[in-house]
This record gives structure tokens, sequence and C-alpha cells, in this order.
């Protein structure tokens, strides 16, 4: 019962841990003051929240604050113009995802103006219905949606984002159509549990309680291998639909920011992640499963990778041609 | 029951700190939905690191104390400067202001606290005893449901304000036409943006209401210049007496219903809330042609509906794990963080956390009585100030806030534009109401509308056969008809040239 005093010890445990790992990455002075990241989504939100989490190692190892500046709506598209508007001097960042990926296929920014940094979280995805569902089984949804396509109605959060272009995936490689509607993250799940709708997709971290308890079930995942939580939950892979989009966060700065700094600050996130804070939170979020950091290089790759696959989606979805 | 309840408040009783936390974070919740620009949300959000310092029940009661007290802030600056520090307080300035501009800013903010701390305790005490069937109740709300609720507030824009009904409509549509500015919210194409990339994220209601409010009063009082007799320097807040009590309890107890309920709903909130206890308000009083004009029921039904949507937007987060309010949204995330899943399991496996919950927020509203009355004071000692060292001050605080809010320069645009659209509003006889109404609820009427024709495959039928939505649909389509009868009479009584009392049709209601 002595929370201030825990938190100090542990703080102090943290501290000596990341000063002794955090020397041989720190070249000149950089950072040496407040670090701002630029993100679309709302305060307190799962991208704050990462930032927050991976907010408090970045102070224990470089003695500055790393803040969140949430610029929302908009599909993120002010986020990435308010972003662009800053100067490239290291100390802007850019909290990334496959919205940013999505907007670059649409025309509505340009990410080659964007020097990746790290990839820290890789989510995985699950459809899920009301435990009073007569989907007992993906098979059964599969069934009824190549039956009648276009009838099951999925909710999903955003519009013409990340969730749309995953279920659009799916409806391509399994021919069992569905058709998205788009509700804010706590109405999609009311109106799932309620019957309104057939079906929800859903990260598994913010669906575990629900999960948990038996209100929704999962029917299938969408990630290269069963997470271990879920064992009896098949992946879609092995039903024969190459579908394990996930959704990631990372950093990235101007395209024109001096590389030293991106490795540094790189070498700083790569520890900050590292962290036993950050661990926890990832843990506690359900991140743990997929989430490798990559690095500059990789991370480009990565994207670069990310491009042509939801060019393609979206190319067949008729969003661009 | 009584057990957990017990045991709760042998865990707080041992621990005294939670008590400093509750009375701390009540303070900084109402500073905070006082400012303009710094809402509860912001309040909640940057108190979550210090969470991570204290135990679970700790934090979340910091993180509770703080939505209590900031949804009743927001109502001391809407008063006494018409300048809405929260969005659940917009609808406080319709009426609040008025009657502190009467000379009566004590009272205003006394029936305002008052009726808070009413509203605050009615939620809690539903929060307590009725969670888990109210939440699945809130499952039964589809997007139906939704808009029939957000139908039935609209309708009301016809009956509010003394004005022209037809100035009404209009101010009315023209609030639901700039709700559609931004992102197509099904399609996410843009709509009205004429090209500017800032503008995708749409006319923000923030901004909107504090312009249309804020700036356009200290434009409208820089325009009449200095006057005797506008001075407010009634700074005692007095509580209302027990007879004016009395009058109000019809509106306080069926705003609180309202409040509660919306409130339970996940994706509508305090604000929401507070405007359609408001309509109902003026939809069932015997002059709502006053309203506007700083009645008492104009003060107390919105500011008992926000306050009582707090507790019930508690309940879909503590019986399913489901937010109900962007406030909560954000405390689901502290929670979480503390390794403690918000789940329907919840309730079972950390009693002493809910239980404690139930019993700081209960805490908190009657707390917010003794400080709000303290705060409120020191507010308005800024009235002694003249005005106009006072409008600029607002007038720089309005920007500094919108512009912290979301990072957004187009939201000063925006809060620019509408204080000269609230002016021009006021001058001509627009009622100000109408516009926000429409402007609140259109989004929600427009998203449900089209969100339930895709899930009915476009059967415009399933709206009215759902027993919840075509009973709200059926009961503002009869009061449209009434309000319209009841006009046609009045005209055609004024041409008979019966000058006798023209309400005599709303007595019966």
């Amino acid at each position: 019962m002595f929370p201030i005093q825990s938190m100090r010890a542990a703080l102090m445990v943290a501290a000596v841990g990341s000063v002794l790992a955090a020397m041989p990455a720190r070249a000149d002075d950089y950072p040496s003051r407040t670090v701002e990241a630029i993100h679309q989504f709302g305060p307190g939100g799962g991208t704050d929240r990462f930032i927050r989490a991976i907010g408090d190692p970045f102070q224990t190892i470089t003695g500055q604050t790393l803040v969140p500046i949430s610029v929302q709506g908009g599909g993120g598209v002010p986020a990435a113009v308010t972003f662009m508007q800053r100067p490239s001097d290291g100390y802007n960042l850019m909290a990334v995802g496959p919205e940013q990926v999505i907007n670059h296929v649409l025309g509505r920014m340009n990410i080659d103006e964007l020097q990746p940094i790290a990839r820290i979280q890789y989510d995985q995805g699950l459809f899920l219905v009301s435990k009073d569902s007569p989907f007992k089984s993906v098979e059964d949804l599969i069934k009824t949606a190549r039956e009648k396509p276009g009838s099951l109605k999925v909710a999903v959060t955003g519009t013409a984002g990340f969730d749309d272009a995953l279920v659009g995936l799916w409806n391509l490689k399994s021919g069992a159509e569905l058709t998205t509607v788009p509700f804010s993250a706590s109405e999609m799940v009311s109106n799932t549990l309620g019957g309104h709708v057939d079906l929800m997709y859903e990260e598994y971290g913010p669906a575990r309680g629900l999960i948990e308890s038996g209100d929704l079930r999962p029917l299938v995942l969408f990630s290269e291998f069963r997470l271990p939580v879920l064992g009896d939950v098949p992946t879609a892979a092995e039903l024969g639909f190459d579908v394990t989009l996930g959704r990631w966060r990372g950093f990235a700065m101007h395209a024109s920011d001096d590389e030293a700094n991106a490795n540094a600050m790189f070498s700083i996130l790569d520890q900050a992640a590292a962290s036993q804070s950050y661990k926890t939170i990832e843990k506690e979020s359900g991140l743990q499963f997929r989430s490798k950091i990559l690095g500059p290089k990789q991370f480009k790759e990565f994207m670069q990778h990310e491009v042509e696959i939801y060019t393609d989606i979206l190319k067949q979805l008729g969003y661009v041609d | 029951m009584l057990d957990s309840y017990l045991s709760a408040l042998g865990y707080m009783a041992s621990n005294p700190f939670t008590f400093l936390l509750i009375i701390f974070s009540v303070v900084w919740g109402i500073a905070f939905g006082s400012i303009p620009g710094l809402t509860g949300i912001v309040g909640v959000a940057l108190l979550i690191p210090f969470t991570f310092a204290f135990d679970p029940i700790e934090g979340l009661l910091l993180l509770g104390g703080v939505y209590v007290g900031s949804t009743f802030g927001g109502s001391i600056s809407a008063i006494l400067f018409n300048t809405p520090g929260s969005p659940e307080a917009a609808c406080t300035a319709l009426d609040g202001y008025p009657m502190a501009r009467k000379g009566q800013a004590g009272k205003a903010l006394g029936i305002a606290l008052a009726a808070s701390a009413i509203g605050g305790i009615f939620g809690t005490v539903v929060l307590m005893v009725a969670a888990p069937p109210l939440a699945r109740l809130a499952l039964e709300f589809g997007p139906p449901e939704y808009f029939a609720l957000a139908v039935l507030g609209i309708t009301a824009i016809a009956s509010i304000g003394n004005g022209s009904v037809l100035k009404a409509l209009m101010a009315g549509l023209l609030g639901l036409g700039v709700a559609t500015i931004g992102l197509d919210p099904l399609t996410g194409m843009p709509r009205f943006t004429f090209g500017s990339m800032m503008l995708l994220t749409g006319v923000g209601f923030v901004p909107a209401i504090i312009g249309i409010f804020a700036l356009a009063e200290v434009l409208q009082r820089f325009g009449e210049g200095p006057q005797k007799g506008y001075v407010i320097d009634d700074v005692s807040t007095e509580l209302p007496t027990i007879g004016e009590f009395i009058q109000t309890r019809i509106t306080l107890l069926r705003s609180s219903v309202i409040g509660t309920v919306i409130g339970a709903l996940p994706g509508v909130g305090a604000t929401t809330a507070a405007f359609i206890a408001y309509s109902e308000a003026s939809r069932w009083s015997r002059h709502p042609e006053k309203f506007g004009t700083g009645v008492p029921e104009g003060i107390a039904a919105p500011e008992s509906a926000n306050n009582a949507a707090v507790g019930g937007s508690m309940i879909p987060l503590l019986a399913l794990g489901i937010p109900g309010s962007a406030t909560t949204a954000v405390m689901i995330g502290g929670l979480t963080i503390h390794g403690i899943i918000p789940g329907p399991q919840l309730m079972q496996t950390n009693s002493d956390l809910v239980y404690s919950v139930f019993i700081g927020m209960m805490l908190a509203n009657l707390l917010m009585l003794l400080v709000g009355v303290r705060m409120a004071r020191y507010f308005a000692l800024v009235l002694k100030a003249p005005y106009a060292l006072v409008g600029p001050a607002i007038v720089v605080l309005c920007m500094t806030g919108v512009y912290a809010l979301q990072n957004n320069v187009v939201d000063l645009a925006v809060m620019l534009v509408f204080g000269v659209v609230g002016f021009a509003m006021r001058r001509f006889g627009f009622p100000v109401a109408s516009f926000i109404i429409g402007l609140v609820l259109g989004p929600i009427a427009e998203l449900s509308l089209r969100q339930g024709l895709m899930l009915s495959d476009y059967d415009v039928t399933a709206f009215v056969t759902r027993p919840i939505a075509g009973t709200l649909l059926l009961f503002s389509a009869a009061s449209l008809v009434y309000g319209l009868v009841g006009q046609f009479l009045r005209a055609r009584r004024k041409l008979n040239g019966d000058t006798g009392p023209d309400t005599s049709e709303e007595a019966k209601a």
C-alpha cells in the first residue's frame, strides 16, 4: 500500500537499467528537448495510449518527454497536413499505421515524404459474433455468405479505412462476401451484442473481456499463426484464404530529416519498446503475439509491401482505378 | 451486495488517501470543465499517466471524480460569460446566461449546481441498482432507435423560442446542413470542403458553439457599448429554495431519466442528453415561448440530464466493458493498463473496484455541491472587472482553447465565422437553440438512418415496425401535429380578436 514509494523504486531500477543500455546509442545530445508525435486519433485512444506507453520509458532513457499531439478526424489527412507543415528538425514525429498507407494509395498524402523509423506494434484481428448468433463456426459463416453474397453485415470501425480493406480482402480471397457497416468502436460492440448486425471485426485486445465472458464468439483469426490464448480459433490462412493483414503502429520522421537523428531515434525507441514498463502494457493490450520491432530499413520495406497490398485491394474494391 | 458495499467502504476508510483524491479530482474536473477548450476528456486523459502510480481503485476514483466535476464545471462559464466551457454545457447557456443578464447570476448558478447534483446522484443510484439490466436494454438500441431518438430531439426545433416558427425552422435546417460538412461518414468522400484538406474534419461542435455563444456575445456587448444596469455583480450562489425545487421537480425527474438512458447508450453522451432533455422540457412546458429568456427549467433540464448521463455512461462500461461516452472510452484505456480487463465479468472479479467507484461517484456529486458554490463565487469575481477588459480576455481564452482542442487551425476559422453567424442570428431574431440542436443531432440522425437502411437492405418499414423506434417516431409525429394545430388555433383566435391567455392549449399537456 505504498504506491508512491514503489513507483519511485521501479523508476530507479528502470533508470539505472536504461542508462546502462542507452550509453552507446547517444552520439551527441539529441534529443535535447521535447519530442512531439502527431497522430490522428482522439486523446486516450489506442494510438494516444501507445505513444504515452512508449513515452514513459522514452523519458527514463533520454530525460526528455515524448508528447502525443492529437489532430483528429478527416480520415487522418489533417494530421498528415499538420505534420508536413512542421519543421524537419528531428523533434517532430508522426505516428503511422495502415491509415497512412491507405491515404497514400487514395492520393490524399504521399508517404514518400516520410522517413520510417520504427514499427513497434503489430496487432491481429478477428471476426466475432454474439453468443446468440446462429454461426457456430467460420464454416457456417462462409456457407451462408456464399449462398447469399453481401446479405451478411459486418460491423467495422472507420470509413474506407483499414477495416474496410481487410473485409474487402476477405471477400476477394474467400468469395464469402460480407457487407461492411461503419460504427464507432463502442456502437460496433453494442450492435453486435444486440443482434443488429451479424458479426464484427475487432483486434484481440479490446475484445478480450467479452470473449472471456463468452458474450462474443471468435470465428476466425487474421494472422500467420493461431493465438496461444485462442487455441481453437482457426486462422484464415488455414482455411486457404491468405488474409493476414493487421493493424500496426510505428513512428516516422520527415524524409528530409537528418539520418543520424533517425538512427539515434530508432535506437531510443528500440530500448523503450524493450523496457519492462512498455512490455507490461503491450501484454495487457494483447499485442505481444506479432509485435516485432522493425528498424528504419526493414520498416521502409514493410511499408512498401503494404502499399502494394492496399493498392491491389482498393483497386479491386473500386476505390482507386 | 451489501457485503460488497461494506467491503468497498472498508477499503476506502482504510485509505484516507482516496478521499483526498476525490476532492482533488472534483476541483480539477470543475476547473477543466469551466475553461473553454479544456474538456472533461482532456482532463481525464491528462491524469491517466498519474494513475499508473496508484492502485486501480484509486485511479478510477480519480478519473470518475474528474468526469463528475467537469460535467458541471462547463455551466459556470456558460452562465456567467455565455461561454460554454465544455460541449455538455452548451445547452445551459441558452437560459443560464439570459437569467444572469437579468441580474440573477447567483440564482442561475444555484439551479445549475443543484440540478447537476440531483441528476448526478440519480444517475449514480441507477448505476448502483440497475446497471446489468439497463446495459441489456441499451443493446436493444440499434441504428433505427438512434435515428428515432435524434428525430424526437429535432422536432423540438419548431417549438423552441418565442419568435417565428419559420425562422426557427430555417435556423434548424442551417444547423443540419452545416453538420454535413466534412468526410461522408459512410463512404469517406469529402463533402462541402471546397478542397481544403483541414476542413475534412468538418465543422467541430466546440468551435461552432464557442463562436456562436461566446464570440457573438462579445461582439454584441461591444456593439451595445458600455451600458448601465447590465452589470452582473451578484456573486453569491444561492441554491434554489424548497419551493422552487418542487416547482421544477417534474423537469428534474424527466431530465434525469432521459440523461441516464441516453448516457447508457454507446456513442451518444451528455451533450445529446442535455439537448434532448431541453427539447422535452420546452415541449411539456406551459410556457414554451419563454424558453431562451432565462427560465429555471431551461437550466435545470440540461444540467440534470448531462450529469445523470455521467452515471448512465458508466453503466455499459462497468456491466459490459463498452464505453458509453468518449470520456469513459479514455477510462477504459486507463483500466487496461492496470491489467483490468473491462468486460461483463468485471462486477464479479473486481467487485471492490466497482463498488468503490459507486461510492466514490456518490461522494463526488455531494462534494460538487460544496466545491461548486465556492468555485463559482471566485469565477463570478471576474464580473466585477469592466467588460472592456473581460471581453478581449474571453476572446483570447476561446481562441487558445479552440486551437488546443484539436490542434487544427481551421477550428479557429470556424469559431470566427460562427461568431459572426451567431451575432447575425441574434440581430435578426433567429433562435440559436434550433441551430445548435440541428448541429448536434444532425450527424446522429444521418449516420443512424443510413446505417439502419444498410442493415435492412434499404427497407424503410424497418424503422417503424421496431417497437422502440416506432413509438419514438410516432410520438415525434404526434407532437408535430399537436404543435401545428395549436398554432393554427392560436392564429385563428388572434384573428377573432380574442386576447385571452394564449397558452391554454399547452396548459392541458
